[in-house]
């Protein structure tokens, strides 16, 4: 049963029904009364949540694009072989017996060995061989060379090849591999910054927007109060004004990203496939895209409430 | 038992004001009885001790057996929910039908939807609103709005109904309708406290009155006396 106060003057003829009753036709009065401010105000209610859409759309863009680079510099990273030219005093012979060494090794996932013969006939392939006759090729002037998968920590494993007494040069990305896996990392900082800082932006949107409402309604407010409306009642419509600000803000942040995806797509696949890849955006999945709404729609409603709380607390009755 | 119990009470605000001092009197069920005073007299007071806008300084008020200066803040709702309240200015949610206005009492009871709609119904046809029921009040009269008012005040059957200066803004036809209807109230058992300061319509209504003057209760003055007051 609904709460009643001991000690009751002599009358209490209001007969009420359930708690459960009670809590779902509370419910059901703010959930329409909360459609019905958002109906009467539609511009209003368009630019809070097309501006909230914005707050939330450009963190999320930002961590995309940073998930997608990363996801291409991953396909990059795939590729991470060394290469070891070694001296020119090094034949074929010992290179082999080199290469059958290095394959030993457990930090070393596999050795290839290009003969000075097979770089010579690469030259060729690319279109140098015209270039190669003119300087003539009699003496191949071209080392041999191991290419090497590490398995493990490519730079110890390229120091160690490095000081092999056979080693000329060794040849190893990873100095722009750090320098993009810290851009990487710096990028998804400032997303996840941008994210709490354009989240709070959000949070105080709707607050600015409760807080208007309420101020509009104070005397609404005022006469539920003396009608005996708890702090929960008229709390309640605008906490689910902030939630239906929440929940359209944030599809509306999913089909902007949606749209701006689209939008690159073909630009950017046409991009990658000069340099022979296959790269595709990846967008967000449906799990992210709940959650991305779920969150906004979390924001909305905190906003709400924590403005909605704020005044109810300055306007509560004396204390006893 | 007394409906209202008021023992002793006094009431200073923050500053030092004095609204009310040692102010004693009962109301019985089913009474109706007038507050009446100057400006400043300690009336609007009054009527926020009962309703809980204020508590007490010194003394006790009681509604029924409960002590009002002991309701924790949480509770106060419960409380406002048993006593009816009429104002001056009506204050009608001008956004909601005649219904919807007159309705809300019972929502915040939680009762159920055809209950709701049952009493509404009957309250709006005493009132002689029935026809009136889907306007928004903008689209009322001065009187007719008043009487939305009182609906909402009686549709819960409250045992006090407190009326602050109900007839304030009225002529003196429509005032002498209001009060006619806050005089029929009493024989449904509510009571009823009206404050106003319009003594020609006080002496009129023919009922008890209290006269504040400077937050000290100056007199009580029964029906049969009020002739020679």
């Amino acid at each position: 049963m609904p709460e009643a106060l001991d000690g009751a003057a002599v009358r209490r003829p209001a007969r009420p029904h359930g708690r459960i009753g009670t809590w779902f036709d509370h419910h059901l009065y703010s959930f329409v009364a909360s459609l019905g401010r958002v109906a009467r105000r539609p511009w209003s209610t368009a630019l809070t949540i097309g501006v909230m859409a914005v707050a939330l759309a450009l963190p999320i863009g930002l961590w995309l694009a940073m998930a997608n680079v990363a996801r291409f510099s991953g396909d990059v990273q795939r590729a991470r072989e060394i290469s070891v030219f070694l001296k020119t005093d090094v034949d074929a012979a010992g290179a082999q017996v080199l290469a059958r060494t290095l394959r030993a090794r457990p930090d070393i996932g596999g050795v290839q060995l290009r003969t000075p013969a097979q770089g010579l006939a690469e030259l060729r392939a690319n279109g140098l061989g015209a270039a190669i006759d003119a300087v003539g090729a009699d003496d191949n002037p071209l080392p041999s060379v191991l290419v090497v998968t590490p398995r493990g920590d490519e730079a110890l494993l390229a120091a160690s090849l490095q000081a092999l007494p056979e080693a000329d040069l060794v040849q190893h990305d990873a100095l722009w591999r750090q320098r993009l896996d810290g851009w990487l990392r710096f990028g998804m900082r400032v997303a996840l910054v941008l994210g709490a800082l354009l989240g709070l932006g959000a949070l105080l949107v709707v607050g600015n927007t409760v807080r208007l409402d309420i101020q509009s309604r104070r005397e609404e407010i005022g006469v539920l109060q003396h009608l005996g409306a708890t702090d929960g009642f008229i709390r309640r419509p605008f906490l689910y004004l902030g939630l239906w600000y929440g929940l359209a803000s944030g599809a509306l942040a999913i089909a902007l990203l949606t749209f701006a995806a689209n939008a690159l797509d073909a630009p950017l696949a046409e991009l990658a496939a000069s340099y022979g890849s296959r790269f595709m955006l990846q967008g967000l999945d449906v799990v992210a895209a709940v959650a991305v709404v779920a969150g906004a729609a979390l924001l909305g409603w905190l906003g709400a409430g924590l403005v909605a709380g704020h005044y109810l607390r300055q306007t509560r009755p004396t204390e006893t | 038992m007394s409906v209202l119990r008021f023992d002793n009470v006094s009431k200073q605000y923050p500053g030092g004001h004095v609204a009310l001092a040692d102010v004693s009197f009962e109301v019985q069920p089913g009474e109706m009885l007038f507050v009446t005073g100057h400006s400043g007299a300690g009336k609007s007071t009054l009527l926020k001790l009962i309703h809980l806008s204020e508590r007490p300084s010194r003394g006790a008020v009681l509604f029924g057996e409960r002590n009002l200066r002991k309701v924790r803040r949480g509770r106060v709702p419960l409380h406002r929910r048993e006593v009816g309240v009429v104002f001056q200015d009506h204050r009608l949610l001008t956004d909601r039908s005649v219904y919807d206005n007159v309705a809300l009492p019972l929502i915040l009871r939680g009762m159920r939807r055809g209950e709701i709609g049952k009493r509404v119904r009957s309250v709006l046809d005493k009132l002689g609103l029935s026809e009136r029921e889907r306007a928004l009040p903008t689209q009322l009269s001065a009187g007719e709005q008043q009487r939305v008012g009182i609906a909402r005040a009686v549709v819960a059957e409250p045992a006090l109904l407190v009326a602050d200066e109900p007839t304030g803004n009225l002529d003196p036809t429509l005032s002498a309708e209001i009060m006619a209807l806050f005089a029929s109230l009493p024989e449904r058992g509510t009571s009823v406290l009206v404050a106003s300061h319009d003594l020609g319509l006080v002496k009129r209504m023919k009922k008890r009155v209290l006269v504040l003057d400077h937050g000290q209760l100056a007199d009580d003055i029964a029906p049969e006396d009020l002739a020679d007051a």
